[in-house]
């Protein structure tokens, strides 16, 4: 599979940013039934499932590039969005082991391994890059290793280390969150890091989902999805950036709703790794505008009704408070109640031309 | 307003006496005297005098006990001692929660394990805040919102709380509609 990736998109100020059919049909929607609330909605990263997103251990699409490029910008201007605490190094060998087997493996034509004894090779072709190191020795590499191979993928990555029961989220390369801080949250153990989730801590998901995640077994990573919504196809969605992009949500009309907001979907995955024992966390990003959205009949009904009936602390807290009408109002007359398959799938294997959606 | 439902506050109990520990540290962000319950058997005190004392120090009253000029001179002092210390000591902490938190991290970074080092809030509720986007840090914070230091945002105090930095998160209030403040509130007196 040779993916046609997409090098000229830019995710600030002058936005540009398309997905294809294939993108759009692939797009891992998060809503398998009408209504939603928090549950720990955890499931095995297997091979396959309801979404192409899902047949790969890291998913990497017609983005790879242009994101790349995103997450240098991020970090040129604020390099703490990327910070290991110094009793992490064997997990930051983990991360990159397992980033550069994975990608080597499922997309043999754009990158390659190579190892001959601790000497690896590794060769990444869409971005460019050709470097020969030493496996366990961070001098060999231009950056720390877990810097050098987040560098080189699509979504977040944070770091667990797991001890006295709990885990504590010592490390990260995030620059494309959905508001959450990983300069304030580092070291955080694992039901401080989630504090601010409204709701989750009171139906027990948070004490559930950490005794799942301490019998988390190398060789079984698990992944579930979460949502929001983001105004324009803006990856970084920082709290350090939150004066730069809250502006936004005031800008939705009407007019531009379609185009304006978009679905943030995190496909999160999480892995044991070998040496460590510490816990790798992937929160790839997605994003879909509602007028792509449209464009799949039961996403489009389905969107309205899981909008209409989300719980108020809900709204607020993924900061749907401003626009959230202005999208219903768009959504409402499109859904026609009639009964929807359960499960994300998108029930169609072609779409309806953008235009013709756009009109009604 | 002052109970915004989130998680990551900590939460302090009464200071009790480690018995498994071989010596005893107590030190305090106050000039007040240790707590009775952590006091059958030999105790350090450290204590600070306060901001009306103007530098002056009275003299100490029993075996073990210190005073300091300023928490920052404790807590200066503190590190220089636990880099030289053993096991067994188990330490004890009573103050604001930015001083609790930072005696905290001394401990953690001088290899004190968290069952060995105890903190109970006491004094002013006044917080330290971060602002999450300029990241200066604001000290003595009484009210729901405060102006930054560094960067000037209005910045709403988050009970979002970081052991780390012993501070909790500001973040700007009027970010979506600029100029929106609502009015500050005493609420951490």
């Amino acid at each position: 599979m040779n993916i046609q990736f997409r090098k000229d998109e830019r995710f600030r100020e002058s936005f540009s940013y398309v997905n294809s059919d294939a993108g759009v049909l692939r797009f891992p929607f998060p809503f398998g039934e009408d209504r939603y609330m928090y549950s720990v909605n955890i499931e095995p990263h297997t091979r396959g499932g309801p979404n192409p997103a899902f047949a790969h251990a890291f998913d990497i699409d017609e983005h790879y590039v242009a994101e790349c490029r995103e997450r240098a910008l991020v970090l040129a201007d604020d390099p703490g969005r990327c910070q290991v605490l110094p009793h992490m190094m064997p997990a930051q060998w983990d991360t990159l082991e397992l980033l550069m087997e994975s990608f080597a493996a499922d997309y043999p034509e754009h990158f390659s391994l190579e190892k001959n004894g601790d000497t690896w090779r590794w060769i990444n072709r869409p971005l460019g890059i050709e470097q020969t190191f030493v496996f366990g020795r961070p001098e060999t590499l231009p950056c720390p290793p877990f810097e050098y191979i987040t560098r080189q993928a699509q979504g977040d990555f944070t770091l667990q280390d797991q001890r006295d029961d709990n885990l504590f989220v010592d490390g990260g390369m995030v620059t494309t969150q959905a508001d959450w801080s990983l300069d304030f949250d580092i070291g955080m153990s694992f039901h401080e890091w989630h504090g601010p989730v409204p709701l989750a801590h009171d139906i027990g998901v948070f004490d559930r989902a950490l005794r799942f995640l301490l019998r988390l077994q190398y060789g079984h990573p698990v992944r579930r999805l979460n949502w929001t919504m983001t105004i324009n196809p803006r990856l970084d969605t920082s709290p350090e950036n939150y004066p730069d992009w809250g502006p936004d949500r005031t800008t939705v009309t009407p007019d531009n709703v379609s185009e304006k907001v978009h679905l943030r979907v995190e496909l999160q995955t999480l892995f044991r790794l070998p040496r460590s024992n510490a816990i790798l966390f992937g929160i790839r990003c997605y994003l879909l505008s509602l007028k792509d959205i449209e464009r799949v009949e039961k996403w489009r009904k389905r969107l309205n009704r899981v909008l209409t009936t989300l719980p108020p602390e809900l709204v607020e807290y993924k900061g749907l408070t401003r626009y959230r009408d202005t999208v219903l109002a768009h959504l409402a007359p499109r859904d026609d109640g009639a009964p929807l398959s359960s499960g994300i799938q998108p029930d169609q294997t072609t779409l309806p031309p953008s235009a013709l959606s756009n009109q009604r | 307003m002052t109970d915004q439902g989130i998680k990551s506050r900590p939460i302090y109990a009464a200071l009790r006496r480690d018995p498994s520990g071989r010596r005893h540290l107590y030190v305090s962000a106050g000039a007040e005297p240790p707590p009775p319950a952590l006091c059958d058997g030999p105790l350090e005190g450290w204590s600070v005098g306060p901001p009306t004392a103007e530098g002056t120090r009275t003299p100490p009253e029993r075996e073990g006990e210190r005073r300091f000029r300023s928490a920052s001179q404790l807590k200066a002092t503190l590190a220089r001692r636990l880099a030289t210390e053993r096991m067994g000591l188990r330490l004890y902490a009573e103050g604001p929660e930015d001083f609790l938190w930072d005696v905290f991290g001394i401990a953690q970074e001088h290899g004190l394990g968290r069952q060995e080092v105890f903190l109970k809030q006491a004094g002013t509720l006044a917080r330290r805040v971060q602002c999450v986007h300029c990241k200066t840090l604001n000290e003595g914070v009484s009210t729901t919102i405060v102006r930054c230091a560094g960067c000037g945002a209005n910045l709403f105090v988050r009970d979002h709380f970081s052991r780390r930095l012993s501070a909790f998160q500001g973040v700007k209030v009027d970010a979506e509609q600029p100029g929106d403040v609502p009015p500050a509130e005493r609420a951490y007196p």
